[in-house]
Parts: structure tokens; sequence; C-alpha cells
């Protein structure tokens, strides 16, 4: 299963969310697979985060459907998270893993879940995320982006991936801090809000 | 800590306009806890380390409402990575409030290491901070924080310190 492919199915199901996503190839790809949410789209290259800033931006936008684009390596090194989101049990978080059981940024060394007996689903299900699966191919995965982003409750798709990456596709060319203003102006926009305001003076 | 540093601390959260607060509970701030869970105003959520926290703080932020990531400041140790990376990476800020294990006073062992390390840390990721030690400068240190820190849109602290956490 091709990580692009999945990012189309679920491109195609997005329309006003917002999304986190992880550092890697992913962040390439979900930019050419869904360019219609780029600037719903906080890219950030950051291991460990983009769950935990999903859900805070969760917590803080409780209306708004938000989706997490993790990775197997992202995950591992906080599954801490885990927990969090089964206890506090947001409504409005959809968390999908693309799990190619590598470091794929710096050529493919083994993470943890390239054994085959490091379970991320089932690690989510024993923090308390009842709805937590792995899809293996694309029409599996689709329909859990279909149920997830419908759920009432926290609800994680490990989606295992193989290590290709989708090629001749345009890169990305802003850095992390033109991506945040980006994305800031965008909730701003479509929320009616002021996330960052005029100072006191000019 | 006292009632009343304890009240002190909640005022300045809400003058900031703080609505959301991540903590993993300490002992010197063990009465804070309590009193923000049972804020109607204030949604807390336990976290399972501090760098989680820093995250979820951050994601705060890009939602227009404000957080605080409260810890003994030991956390600050476990929230290097995340913080240096929004920080420093996309300007995203995190406001701290800590308890201050380590200073003068401390008559732990093993809380020594987090005096030494917190404001050597602190300087090494150019985050402002105060050190307070009287409850009457609790409120007005956090706001400030708040101010300064959506201002230059980077990461503040308030390491809380002396009778007022002993």
């Amino acid at each position: 299963m091709k990580r692009f492919d999945c990012m189309t199915k679920l491109a195609a199901r997005l329309e006003n969310e917002l999304v986190i996503l992880s550092l890697g190839a992913s962040v390439d790809e979900w930019y050419n697979a869904a360019p219609h949410m780029r600037k719903a789209s906080l890219f950030q290259q950051q291991l460990g985060c983009v769950t935990p800033q999903a859900f805070g931006l969760a917590v803080g936008l409780p209306d708004r459907q938000i989706v997490s684009l993790d990775t197997d390596g992202g995950m591992l090194f906080n599954l801490g998270i885990l927990p969090t989101l089964g206890n506090e049990s947001p409504k409005n978080l959809f968390v999908v893993v693309w799990d190619n059981e590598q470091y794929q940024s710096i050529g493919g060394p083994k993470t943890h879940t390239a054994s085959g007996t490091v379970d991320l689903a089932a690690m989510a299900q024993g923090a308390g995320i009842k709805n937590a699966y792995i899809a293996r191919t694309v029409e599996e995965f689709d329909a859990h982006c279909e149920a997830g982003l419908a759920a009432n409750e926290p609800y994680v798709v490990i989606a295992k991936v193989s290590g290709t990456v989708q090629p001749e596709i345009k890169r990305k060319h802003s850095d992390g801090r033109e991506d945040k203003y980006i994305f800031v102006r965008h909730v701003e926009a479509t929320e009616g809000i002021t996330i960052m305001g005029p100072s006191e003076h000019n | 800590m006292k009632q009343s540093a304890v009240d002190a601390v909640i005022r300045g959260l809400k003058r900031a306009g703080v609505s959301i607060v991540c903590y993993l509970p300490d002992s010197l701030f063990k009465e804070l806890y309590p009193a923000l869970d049972a804020d109607p105003d204030i949604r807390t959520i336990q976290v399972t380390n501090e760098g989680e926290g820093a995250a979820i703080c951050g994601g705060i932020f890009l939602s227009g409402k404000r957080a605080a990531l409260i810890m003994e400041n030991s956390g600050l140790r476990a929230s290097v990575e995340p913080l240096a990376r929004m920080g420093l990476g996309a300007g995203i800020p995190v406001v701290m409030l800590m308890s201050y294990r380590g200073d003068m006073g401390e008559n732990n062992w093993w809380a020594v290491p987090h005096g030494v390390t917190m404001e050597p840390v602190l300087q090494a990721l150019r985050i402002p901070y105060t050190v307070e030690r009287e409850e009457d400068k609790i409120e007005q240190a956090i706001f400030d924080a708040y101010e300064l820190a959506y201002s230059s849109y980077y990461h503040t602290a308030v390491a809380l310190s002396g009778s007022i956490v002993r």
C-alpha cells in the first residue's frame, strides 16, 4: 500500500478540516495529494509533537474536525499521547499513523514496528482508545477515513505503507515559520477569530 | 502552597486570558492542581510528560485559545526538544509556570540537579523568565509572561520559589 494513494483517498474526504502533519517525505506527498488543503495543513518538522499538537488544536476548536497525520517514528517517540487521548477522549480528532516501519528521511533504518511484534493499534487500544485499527489496503484505509472523520471519539488508524516516495512531486518551499503564519491566518479567516493580532502601537 | 498563593496564580492566569492548562503534577504545586481542576473557567489536561504538554500547548495556541504548561522545573528538561522545535523552528509560543526545585533552601538531594540546570537551560533556549519569591508579585509576573510571549511569539517562563512554594 502506497502512502500517496492513501493520502489521495483521505484528501478527497476533506474540506473544512484542519490537518497537522509530520516531518519527512510525507510533507511533500501531502502537499501534492491535497492541494486544496495546503493552507489548512500545518507542516511541522517535529518528531513526537504532531498528535499532541493536533490534540491541542482539537481542544481549542471543539467544533472543528482535526486530522493528525503522524508516523510510526513520531508516535513511538511520544507514546504518552495515547493514554492522554484515551482519558480526554476528544470528539473531533482523527489520527492517521503512516507506518512504513522505517526512518525514511535518512534512508530507511528500521523503526521498532519493523519487528512485526510491535502493534501500535493494540497499544492505542490498551491506552483506552477503543477505535484503533490497522489498515493494509487502500480500501480498508478509505473505510477507516470515512468512519474516523465521522466518529465522536478518538479514532486511530495505523496505515501500513511501503517505504516508497511518490516520484516527481513538487517540493514545498516554505519553512516552519511561514507555514505557521499561513495556517494561523487560515484558522483566523475560517473561524472568525484573532490568533496573532496587532501590537499595541505600530 | 498557601491558598492565597494558589489564588494569585489563578488570578494571573485568568487575567492573561488562559482557559486551558496542561500539567504534570508535582509536589511543590500540590495545592494548585485541585484548585485548577475545580475552577469552572479553566480546563485542565493531565499529561504523561512535560514535552507532551508543551506540544499540546502549542496546538492550543494555534486554536486561538490561551494555554499554560504547569510543572516542576525538572519538566523543563523533558520539554527541551518540543520547545526548541516549536519556538525556534516555527514561532509557536508556550508559556510555562514552574516550581523552582533546587533553589536556596532545597533540602532534597534529588532536587539539586533541577536548580543547577533550570536557568542555564532557559538561557540556552533564549527563553525570557522571571523567578518570583514573593506572593504579591505572582499575578503580574504571569500576566507579563503572556504579554511578552504574544509579542515575540516565543516561549516565556515564570518560576515560583521561596515562601510561595514552601
